[in-house]
């Protein structure tokens, strides 16, 4: 096991490229309101969209940012188990109160936008896309 | 990590969709506090998470049971509930028997044997109809 713990820690000294996009790069892309997050200078690594969380699970990378109109304490638990940044709730969907509350509980940032999730995620692909990183592709399984 | 080997069962409630993932994420918890690496931890979670989230949507109840060894983290998931008639084709992306209110839920996509096989190391099924279903999902720390 001490091998897999220095192999943890040794990993950000590896990846020394600048992180060229924030939370505050995706809320203002989309213009979405911010619900809950501690952090807008936060990473993001690229960006799923989808409605059914098995999809999330398959696509999404470690960082990513999570457009769905799924407005249920499951997307939440969803961003957890994945290990990603944020959620934004789409379409202008409501956040619950437990939905909020359980992103607060789990520090998953939370923010919601009106437009619709094919224009969110367009915006956001554009956003991605200048940089080289993989926003947008589907990762190798 | 000790050599110890940990063990710690979780309660599982049928159609129980309020609560539906909150073992997988105290397992993932655990699994961050013994010090495992990120990715690794990140494939048993998701793995497990699928499995809870047929427990909740099919069964009546079932338990998951985590056991970690230096060596493998093996989750044994054993439900009582319709079973799976036909597990080659339940191993099938995209075969589901899914309702409406769980795919209202997020899930119920046809994804999630394929997502718990994709993600470990061995998975075995098990399932006897109107008796229930028994997994295990196996992952190599080593």
């Amino acid at each position: 096991m001490s091998n897999t713990v220095q192999a943890k820690s040794a990993a950000p000294a590896r990846r020394s490229e600048p992180v060229s996009v924030t939370l505050e790069d995706v809320r203002a892309a989309i213009g979405a309101d911010v619900i809950w997050c501690p952090d807008l200078t936060a990473p993001v690594a690229g960006v799923v969209a989808a409605d059914l969380m098995s999809d999330v699970l398959v696509d999404a990378r470690p960082g990513y940012v999570l457009v769905t109109g799924l407005a249920n304490v499951q997307t939440i638990r969803t961003a957890v188990i994945a290990d990603l940044s944020a959620v934004v709730f789409a379409r202008g969907k409501a956040v619950p109160p437990e939905v909020l509350e359980l992103a607060r509980e789990s520090k998953v940032p939370v923010f919601q936008s009106q437009r619709s999730l094919f224009e969110a995620a367009g915006r956001l692909y554009a956003t991605l896309a200048g940089r080289p990183a993989e926003a947008g592709e589907r990762p190798e399984t | 990590m000790t050599d110890v080997e940990f063990v710690r069962a979780y309660e599982v409630v049928g159609s129980d969709f309020t609560n539906a993932g909150r073992a997988s994420t105290s397992i993932k918890e655990t699994l961050k506090n013994m010090g495992l690496a990120s990715p690794l931890i990140r494939r048993i979670a998701i793995a497990s998470y699928e499995a809870e989230m047929n427990m909740v949507m099919y069964a009546r109840r079932g338990t998951m049971t985590l056991h970690v060894t230096p060596a493998d983290v093996t989750i044994d998931v054993r439900d009582e509930g319709p079973g799976i008639p036909d597990i080659p084709r339940a191993m099938q992306e995209g075969y589901t028997t899914a309702t409406p209110e769980m795919r209202e839920m997020g899930f119920g996509a046809g994804m999630g044997l394929p997502n718990i096989k994709r993600n470990t190391d061995g998975l075995v099924v098990t399932s006897e109809v109107n008796r229930g279903t028994h997994l295990v999902l196996q992952v190599h720390v080593g």
